[in-house]
């Protein structure tokens, strides 16, 4: 098991609060896989990502006890040389511009200067970033200027030009129309296929089953359930717990109660589709 | 394409005055504040009036047109024309004074509100024209970076762009907040109090959004590597136009001028 990130006993409570947001964590990330982190409003995901990306406590301060380690060193230790390490995208498309660019191209390149990073070298990985992340038409345009799926389009590919291993992303679908939405997450798959590592907060639970590896799922500050995908969400007992579970593992949960004998309870619509066509071939 | 990214974001300047340096033009900014101080001391006609001060208009003017920004820079000036109007019938109609110059109806300008009138409002346009030649002919970014090279904090620079920046943005997001409330059936358009009346549901909004927005934004800025601490690139790569030393030279000797020739006048 090759781990990028590891928690262990981690504590971590806002200021001015009675409350944990973070309870006795201890969460393994592997090097190269999806990590979905569902869970109901208040469940402590966004807190999640802020104690991962080291936000909490340097930006949020308040109390952390346990250690966050990023190939097995502490957080604390890298300074400000995580941006390239770890990189973090939220919900809100329109506070991720830095303000102080007039074209997309420099937007993107802004965190490339602010690492010093040589003006030729930042144009080649502006360029191909662009293109990854299919923002290349509005190059020239004023990043305010844009949509919300473009503007955050523009927000991944300026923290994905920094090459970090891991990137966290925060509901980088809440605000944003159906295409909006899909354009995303080709994004995502695209850095999947790049073998980084991704942990994503995402609602709609559909596009979890699709992409994740594995599922983390949270509750009143703790993580309830953690594992492979197909696994978690198969459990359509998680319901109870205020999280949605895909519509295929609802239907195949519903049939196996009706008496069709299914292998396995499918959480996405491709296998949903192939658990029922064995069924029927199989006159179950 | 023909250019490279490189070049297409750089700031394309129509002739050598729009495209003086940034620093260069708030020097040249500066002087023109001082040389509107010193001629606003040399008073006219009986009611002591610094008649001086209207020739800066016609210099503004030139310079607006040399600049190949003419039309931008006067559309940019017609807030400043209102507000200068306002200031100075504000002053004129207000302030009480000896003697009674002109009379309509009930209203009475007196001469001191005269004199104070057309100070101010002559040094208020001429003042903010000036202003609106450099931020008509200079890019906020250019101004931000000329500030970074002359040894500025780039933190200060950021500050600076950014909040020059935002009040677009922020007047765009106080319209969509209006049409909300519009929707909710609070009334924005009408005479002054209902406007005013407006103004608190638009205006909380607006605040509140813009400061849990900066908390996000701080952390976009960390995320990008904003506090590292390194020689910092940057793709923007300011150009002398070759008039700034000349330029400098105009403006010094202008100033000498003007002193000596205020100096001599006292004595």
């Amino acid at each position: 098991m090759d781990v990028i990130m590891e928690c262990k006993n981690v504590n971590y409570q806002y200021p001015l609060t009675d409350t944990k947001q973070i309870e006795n964590l201890n969460l393994t990330i592997e090097r190269g896989k999806v990590y979905g982190v569902v869970g109901e409003n208040g469940s402590g995901k966004t807190t999640l990502c802020a104690v991962l990306r080291g936000f909490a406590p340097s930006f949020y301060k308040g109390e952390l006890t346990g250690e966050v380690l990023y190939d097995g060193k502490p957080l604390a230790e890298y300074g400000d040389e995580i941006a390239t390490k770890i990189g973090f995208v939220f919900q809100n498309p329109f506070t991720q511009i830095s303000g102080v660019k007039d074209t997309v191209f420099e937007e993107i390149a802004y965190g490339l200067e602010n690492f010093g990073v040589p003006v030729e070298e930042i144009e080649q990985r502006v360029i191909n970033v662009m293109k990854m992340t299919n923002v290349e038409s509005l190059a020239l345009k004023n990043p305010f200027l844009i949509s919300g799926g473009q503007m955050q389009r523009v927000a991944l590919a300026s923290v994905i030009v920094l090459e970090p291993d891991v990137m966290i992303i925060d509901e980088p679908t809440s605000q944003l129309d159906p295409d909006g939405t899909e354009s995303v997450f080709e994004i995502i798959k695209a850095m999947k296929e790049k073998k980084k590592t991704i942990i994503l907060v995402e609602h709609k639970i559909d596009l979890i089953a699709e992409y994740a590896d594995e599922v983390i799922v949270m509750k009143d500050a703790k993580v309830i359930a953690c594992g492979p995908t197909k696994e978690i969400l198969a459990k359509t007992e998680l319901m109870q717990q205020g999280v949605n579970v895909p519509q295929a593992a609802i239907l195949g949960q519903k049939l196996k109660e009706k008496g069709l004998d299914i292998e396995y309870i499918p959480v996405t619509e491709q296998d949903a589709v192939k658990v029922f066509e064995n069924a029927g071939k199989a006159g179950k | 394409m023909d250019k490279s990214y490189l070049e297409l974001v750089q700031v394309q300047k129509k002739n050598k005055i729009e495209g003086l340096y940034p620093t260069t033009k708030l020097w040249i900014l500066l002087f023109f504040v001082i040389w509107i101080f010193i001629l606003s001391t040399i008073k006219f006609t009986s009611i002591q009036l610094p008649l001086l001060n209207l020739v800066w208009i016609p210099v503004l003017l030139f310079m607006f047109y040399i600049s190949g920004d003419f039309v931008k820079c006067i559309k940019a000036c017609r807030v400043i024309l209102t507000i200068a109007a306002i200031i100075f019938l504000a002053q004129a109609f207000i302030i009480p004074g000896d003697r009674e110059v002109f009379r309509l109806a009930f209203l009475k300008v007196s001469d001191s509100g005269l004199k104070k009138g057309f100070e101010l409002s002559t040094m208020v346009l001429s003042i903010a024209g000036a202003f609106v030649w450099v931020f008509q002919t200079t890019d906020n970014k250019e101004i931000g970076q000329a500030l970074e090279e002359s040894g500025v904090n780039y933190t200060v620079s950021y500050i600076f762009v950014s909040t020059l920046n935002m009040i677009n943005v922020l007047s765009k997001n106080s319209q969509t907040i209006m049409n909300a409330q519009r929707a909710r059936g609070v009334e924005t358009q009408g005479n002054m109090i209902v406007r005013a009346k407006a103004f608190v549901p638009s205006f909380i909004p607006l605040v509140l959004s813009a400061i849990t927005g900066a908390e996000e934004r701080v952390l976009t800025l960390e995320s990008r590597g904003f506090a590292v601490k390194c020689q910092k690139t940057r793709v923007l790569k300011l150009q002398k136009s070759g008039l700034e030393k000349p330029a400098m030279i105009v403006c010094v000797i202008i100033t000498v001028l003007l002193i000596a020739g205020r100096v001599v006048l006292w004595m």
